[in-house]
C-alpha cells in the first residue's frame, strides 16, 4: 500500500465506520509504518498561518510529501475566517489597511491646508471600508490555497491534534476524523486573543481583534482595554476613522518597548483624539436595555469606581497559546506552565525530537509574522535540504502602526543602560519636523529619533528608534545596517536623501548627555 | 564691518587658546590667529579680511561657513539673491511641498475606495503657493538667524574677483579677502536662446515653475531628466493636461534600465502624454496661448521627420539640464580652471586650480544634490580649520530620490554600470515587481519595482534601484548598509518588517 493509498483508505474507513474503527485503523497504521518504515507524509504542519504555510511550501520545494492542517475555531462572538492565520485574517493585513484608511482621514484635514477645497465634511462609511478590507482578505485566502496547490502541498481543513509522535488526528467541521502519519510534525497554531476571567460580561459582551476586522457595521463608541501594540493600533485607527475611542490602561503602554518612545506614541494619540484612562482596571460589563454596554472600572486615582457606556468593548489584553487541544503533553511535548507555549531548542525542536514548533506558539519567540515565516523556511531547509542554518532571533526590527508610526530595531534605551551602564552608552537624538507636517500645520512634537550606541570607538549601534510617517518603510533599511553591525560613524558617513524624514537619522548629532536642544532647525 | 567687535572676539579666542589648547593642530590655529591679527592691523582699510570667505549662500556654502565658524574661523557669506540657494528657494523644498500637494490629489482620488464619503474637491493653486512662499521666507530668515548666531557676516550682493594679486572679492564696491575662499554659487536651469529655438524664451524653467500664480490648464514639459519627470508629475497630478517631450525613447536614461522603463510607463499610466524622439522646433504666441511646433523622428527606424503642433499651451517648461553659475565671477583671470561646460574643476578635496580657492556643490557639476554639497562644505571646513588633511567627501554610493509618481529611490551602480565594471559573469541581479498593499483597496494602481545589483561570489550589493509608493523614505537605511558593503546574504539575514513594501528588499529570491 502506498502512503497515499493508506491515507485515502483511512479517510474512507473513518468516514464509513466512525469512531469505533479509529483504534483498529490506528493499529494498522502503526503496523504498516513499522513494517515499511514509511509514513503518509514527510511533514505534517498543524496550522496554516504565516509560519506553517511558509514551512510547508518550502518543504514541498524539496520534493517532499507535505500536508498542512488548518482549522479556525470561531471566536466567542462566532467570527471565523479562511486560510492564512492571524496575519492575513485578523492581524497585520486588515490592521494595516484600516490604519491606511485612518491615515487618509488625516490626509483630508491636511489636504485642506495644501490648497484643496473640500466643501462638505468627509466621513467614513465603516461598511464600505470593512467590505473592501474583507474582500481583500478573502482574495488572500484564495491566493494561499492556490499557492499550496501549485506547490503540491495537501491542504486539509481539519482540526489537528496528536495521537503519538508520528500520528495526527484531524477532525473536520462535520466531525469527520482523519488519521495520518508523518515523519516530522510542525506545530504552528499561533495564538488567540485573551478575555479576562475575572470580569463578568467581558467575553459575553466584548469583542477582540478576532472580531473587529470582520464587523459589518461600525463598532461605534469603543472602549479598548489594554495598551499592547494591538490595543494601540486598533484604538488608533478607530479614532482615525472618526469613532469616539477610549483606551483603558492598567499600568504602562507598549511594555517591552522603549518607554520614552511609548510615551511619544500615546501622547500623539492623545492629541489625535484618542482618550486614555490610565491606571484603571475594568470590573464588569453589562448590557443595558438600550443595547449599550455599561462598563464599570476601578480607577487607581482618587476617582475610584467609575462607569460609562460604550457601543463596543474591545479586549486587547494579550494573547494566549491554544495548545490544550493538541494533546501535546500526553505524548511528551513539554509546555511552559503559565503560558502554555511549547519549549523549544535552537533548532525549533520540542522535547519530542521529530516534533517542532514555529511562530507565536514557541516559548520566548517574538510574535511576528516575518519571524515565523523565516523560522518556518529555515526549519524546512534543515529538515529536507541539508541546511544547518539556524534562525537568528536577534536584531529583529518591528513597527507599530499607530497613528504616528513607531519603528525600532535593537535595544530600548532602558535595556541598553541596564546592560552597559549609563556611562557606557551614548544616545543621539532629535526632534524633527516632517516637511509633510509644515504646510499642514500639524504638531510634530512627537516626531523623534533616537539612536542608542555604545560609547566607545566608532560607537556601535545598540538600538534605533523612530516615530514619524512611514516608520515601517524607514526602519527596514536601518535594520539591515544594524544586522551588518552599523556604528554611529557609518550613519555619519552616509549621504542624506533630501528632503525626507529618514535623512534625519543620518543627520543626528546631539547627544542626550550634552543636554542641548535636540530640535532640528533648517535643512 | 565692526572691527572692534571682531577684535574683542579674537582676544577672547586667544586667551582660550592659551589656556586650554594643547594639541598641535590647535597650536597651528593659534599661530594663524596671531598672524591674522598682525596682518589685519597692517591691511588697508579698504579690504576686509576673514579666515573663510564663502561666495554663495546655498546648501554647500552655508554648511561650510557654519562649520568653519564652529571650528573658530571668522567667516562671511556673500549672497546675491536669497539665502538657502536652489534647494530652499527653487529646488528640493518647494518641489517636495508641491509633490506632497499632488500626493494629496492621489489620496483624494482613492478616498471613495477606502470607504470615505464626501463632496467633490477643488484645488486652489494660489492657496498652496502663498503657504509655500511663506514657509520659504521663514526658512530664509532661519538661515539668516543661523548665520548671525554663528557670528558669520552676511554680505548681500554680486561677488566679482578683482585683479589684485591676492585673491580678493568685490561686492557693492567693497573688497573682501581671506586665505581660504569657497565658491559655492550653484547652478541654474539651462535656457535655449531664440536663435537655437525660435520663441524659446516664451517658455519658463523650473525657476519659473515656482513663480506660477495659477495651475496651467495645458502644460508642455521638455526634457527627460529628473526635474522634467518631477514637474510633469506634479502638474499632471494636480490637474494640468500635461505632455512631456523627450529626445529619445525613455525618461531618466542615466538610471538603471528597470527604473527608466518603469518610470516612463508610470508617467503614461498616470495620464501624461509622452512624445518620444521629439524636439521643439519653434514656439509662437497666439491669442489662445502658445503654439509649440515639434519634430518627431525615430532615429533607429530611420523614419521621416514628422512635424506637429501642440496648441493652446499655457505653460511651456524647459527642463533640459542645469549649468554652473559662474558668470560675472571673473574666474578666468583668477586662474580657476573650468571644464568645457563651465563647471569649476576641482580635485577630490574640492581644491580648484588656484591655491586657496575651493568649490563645492552644483558649481562643480558633479552629483548635484543638497546633501552632497553640505557634506563637501563641512568636510572642507574640517580640512582647513581643524587640520584634518584627509577630510573629503566619498562620492560613491550617494543615494538619490526622484519625487516622481510613485517616487524613485536609487543608490550605487546601475546594472549596466556594474556589468561594464565587473563583467557580465560577475554580476547577478534580483528583481521584483508587485502591487503595494495600499492599492489592495484602490482602483487606481501603481507598481512597485525593485532591483538589487550584486557582484562577485559574495554577492556584494553594489546597486539598489526601486520605484514605488514609499521608496522615498525607504532608501536611506539601505544606503547606510550598501555603503557598509552589505551582501545579499546580509539582506537575507535581516528580518522583514510586516506589512511594508520595504520588506520585499530583504526577501528577494
Amino acid at each position: 500500500m502506498t502512503p497515499e493509498g493508506s491515507f485515502h483508505s483511512n479517510n474512507m474507513a473513518a468516514f464509513c465506520k466512525g469512531r469505533s474503527r479509529f483504534k483498529r485503523v490506528l493499529l494498522q497504521q502503526t503496523l504498516i509504518r513499522n513494517l515499511s518504515g514509511k509514513f503518509d507524509y514527510d511533514l505534517v504542519v498543524i496550522g496554516g498561518g504565516s509560519g506553517g504555510l511558509a514551512c510547508s511550501k518550502e518543504a514541498a520545494q524539496f520534493g517532499k510529501k507535505v500536508a498542512v492542517l488548518d482549522y479556525v475555531e470561531p471566536s466567542p462572538k462566532g467570527t471565523k475566517w479562511g486560510l492564512g492565520g492571524t496575519c492575513v485574517n485578523v492581524g497585520c493585513i486588515p490592521k494595516k489597511l484600516m490604519h491606511q484608511s485612518a491615515l487618509l482621514g488625516t490626509a483630508v484635514k491636511d489636504a485642506r491646508k495644501y490648497g484643496w477645497n473640500i466643501p462638505t465634511p468627509v466621513s467614513l462609511d465603516w461598511a464600505t471600508m470593512a467590505e473592501a478590507v474583507q474582500n481583500h482578505v478573502r482574495s488572500l485566502n484564495w491566493g494561499h490555497r492556490v499557492q499550496l496547490q501549485d506547490k503540491k502541498v495537501q491542504y486539509l481543513n481539519v482540526k489537528g491534534s496528536l495521537v503519538d509522535e508520528h500520528t495526527i488526528r484531524g477532525v473536520s467541521k462535520a466531525g469527520k476524523e482523519t488519521i495520518m502519519t508523518a515523519e516530522n510534525i510542525v506545530i504552528a497554531t499561533g495564538m488567540r486573543p485573551k478575555f479576562p476571567a475575572d470580569v463578568p460580561g467581558a467575553a459575553e459582551h466584548g469583542i477582540s481583534s478576532d472580531d473587529l476586522f470582520w464587523l459589518k457595521e461600525s463598532p461605534g463608541k469603543t472602549l479598548v482595554v489594554g495598551a499592547s501594540y494591538v490595543a494601540l493600533e486598533c484604538a488608533g485607527f478607530l479614532t482615525g476613522v472618526g469613532l469616539d475611542t477610549t483606551v483603558m490602561v492598567r499600568s504602562i503602554a507598549l511594555r517591552g518597548f522603549d518607554q520614552q518612545m511609548a510615551g511619544l506614541v500615546t501622547d500623539y494619540m492623545d492629541s489625535y483624539g484618542t482618550k486614555f484612562s490610565w491606571n484603571c482596571i475594568p470590573k464588569k460589563v453589562e448590557k443595558l436595555a438600550s443595547g449599550a454596554l455599561q462598563v464599570t472600572w476601578d480607577d487607581a486615582g482618587p476617582r475610584g469606581e467609575n462607569r460609562e457606556t460604550f457601543d463596543s468593548v474591545l479586549w486587547a489584553i494579550g494573547r494566549a497559546a491554544e495548545t490544550g487541544m493538541l494533546n501535546l503533553e500526553k505524548i511528551g511535548v513539554a509546555l511552559q506552565k503559565e503560558s502554555g507555549k511549547i519549549i523549544l531548542a535552537d533548532n525549533e525542536a520540542s522535547t519530542v525530537p521529530n516534533i517542532y514548533a514555529i511562530g507565536d506558539i514557541g516559548k520566548d519567540r517574538p510574535e511576528l509574522t516575518p519571524v515565523a515565516i523565516k523560522a518556518g523556511k529555515l526549519l524546512a531547509r534543515r529538515l529536507f535540504g541539508a541546511s544547518r542554518e539556524l534562525m537568528n532571533y536577534d536584531n529583529i526590527a518591528t513597527t507599530v502602526f499607530t497613528p504616528l508610526e513607531y519603528g525600532c530595531v535593537g535595544l530600548s534605551e532602558e535595556e541598553a543602560e541596564r546592560r552597559h551602564g549609563k556611562d557606557g552608552i551614548e544616545v543621539y537624538h532629535a526632534f524633527y519636523k516632517p516637511l509633510e507636517f509644515i504646510v499642514a500645520e500639524r504638531d510634530a512634537s512627537q516626531c523623534y529619533i533616537k539612536v542608542v550606541c555604545l560609547r566607545e570607538g566608532d560607537q556601535p549601534i545598540l538600538g534605533l528608534h523612530f516615530t514619524g510617517p512611514n516608520a515601517g518603510e524607514v526602519t527596514q533599511g536601518f535594520a539591515l545596517g544594524f544586522q551588518c553591525g552599523a556604528t554611529y560613524r557609518h550613519l555619519l558617513e552616509t549621504v542624506g536623501i533630501h528632503p525626507t524624514c529618514a535623512e534625519e537619522i543620518i543627520k543626528l548629532n546631539i547627544t542626550k548627555r550634552s543636554g542641548l536642544d535636540a530640535t532640528v532647525t533648517g535643512c | 564691518m565692526n572691527y572692534v567687535k571682531l577684535f574683542a572676539k579674537r582676544a577672547s579666542l586667544f586667551q582660550l587658546s592659551e589656556l586650554y589648547i594643547r594639541n598641535n593642530v590647535a597650536m597651528m590655529a593659534l599661530f594663524r590667529h596671531r598672524h591674522l591679527i598682525i596682518s589685519r592691523t597692517m591691511a588697508s582699510d579698504s579690504v576686509t579680511r576673514f579666515d573663510f570667505l564663502v561666495i554663495g549662500g546655498g546648501s554647500g556654502g552655508l554648511a561650510g561657513a557654519r562649520r568653519a565658524a564652529e571650528l573658530g574661523a571668522t567667516a562671511a557669506v556673500i549672497e546675491s539673491h536669497k539665502l538657502g540657494g536652489t534647494c530652499v528657494n527653487v529646488g528640493c523644498v518647494p518641489k517636495k511641498v508641491m509633490w506632497n500637494t499632488a500626493v494629496h490629489a492621489e489620496f483624494l482620488h482613492d478616498h471613495a475606495d477606502y470607504g470615505f464619503q464626501g463632496g467633490s474637491v477643488q484645488f486652489s493653486w494660489p492657496s498652496i503657493k502663498n503657504k509655500r512662499d511663506a514657509y520659504i521666507s521663514r526658512l530664509n530668515q532661519i538661515y539668516r538667524n543661523n548665520l548671525d548666531k554663528a557670528k558669520i557676516e552676511t554680505i548681500l550682493g554680486n561677488a566679482v574677483f578683482t585683479d589684485d594679486p591676492e585673491p580678493t572679492v568685490e561686492v557693492n564696491g567693497k573688497k573682501y579677502t581671506a586665505p581660504h575662499i569657497l565658491i559655492s554659487t550653484g547652478g541654474r536651469p539651462i535656457v535655449l536662446s531664440d536663435k537655437e529655438v525660435p520663441g524659446a524664451s516664451l517658455g519658463i524653467t523650473s525657476d519659473g515653475f515656482f513663480e506660477l500664480e495659477s495651475l496651467p490648464k495645458r502644460t508642455v514639459v521638455v526634457g527627460a531628466g529628473y526635474i522634467a519627470v518631477e514637474l510633469a508629475g506634479i502638474l499632471s497630478t494636480l490637474g494640468s493636461a500635461t505632455s512631456i517631450l523627450i529626445r529619445q525613447g525613455v525618461v531618466l536614461r542615466n538610471f538603471d534600465s528597470l527604473i527608466s522603463s518603469n518610470c516612463t510607463k508610470e508617467l503614461q499610466n498616470s495620464g501624461i502624454e509622452l512624445w518620444k524622439n521629439t524636439q521643439v522646433k519653434s514656439v509662437s504666441k497666439t491669442e489662445k496661448g502658445l503654439e509649440v511646433t515639434v519634430v518627431t523622428r525615430d532615429q533607429e527606424e530611420e523614419e521621416e521627420a514628422k512635424i506637429s503642433t501642440i496648441r493652446e499651451v499655457d505653460c511651456l517648461l524647459w527642463a533640459i539640464g542645469r549649468e554652473a553659475n559662474t558668470d560675472g565671477l571673473n574666474l578666468k583671470k583668477l586662474g580657476v580652471k573650468q571644464d568645457e561646460k563651465g563647471n569649476i574643476v576641482v580635485d577630490e578635496f574640492q581644491n580648484t586650480s588656484r591655491q586657496g580657492i575651493y568649490a563645492v556643490g552644483d558649481v562643480c557639476g558633479k552629483a548635484l544634490l543638497t546633501p552632497v554639497a553640505i557634506a563637501a562644505g563641512r568636510k572642507l571646513a574640517h580640512r582647513l580649520f581643524e587640520g584634518k588633511a584627509e577630510s573629503k567627501v566619498d562620492y560613491s554610493n550617494i543615494p538619490t530620490v526622484v519625487f516622481s509618481h510613485p517616487p524613485i529611490g536609487t543608490v550605487g551602480l546601475t546594472e549596466e554600470e556594474a556589468i561594464e565594471k565587473r563583467g557580465k559573469e560577475n554580476v547577478k541581479t534580483y528583481t521584483t515587481s508587485f502591487s503595494p498593499m495600499y492599492h489592495a483597496l484602490t482602483t487606481r494602481k501603481t507598481q512597485c519595482v525593485m532591483k538589487l545589483v550584486c557582484v562577485g561570489k559574495e554577492e556584494k550589493v553594489v546597486g539598489l534601484h526601486m520605484q514605488g509608493i514609499g521608496c522615498d523614505e525607504m532608501l536611506q537605511g539601505f544606503a547606510v548598509a550598501v555603503k557598509m558593503g552589505a551582501t545579499k546574504a546580509d539582506f537575507d539575514g535581516t528580518i522583514a518588517i510586516h506589512p511594508t513594501s520595504s520588506e520585499e528588499l530583504v526577501t528577494m529570491r
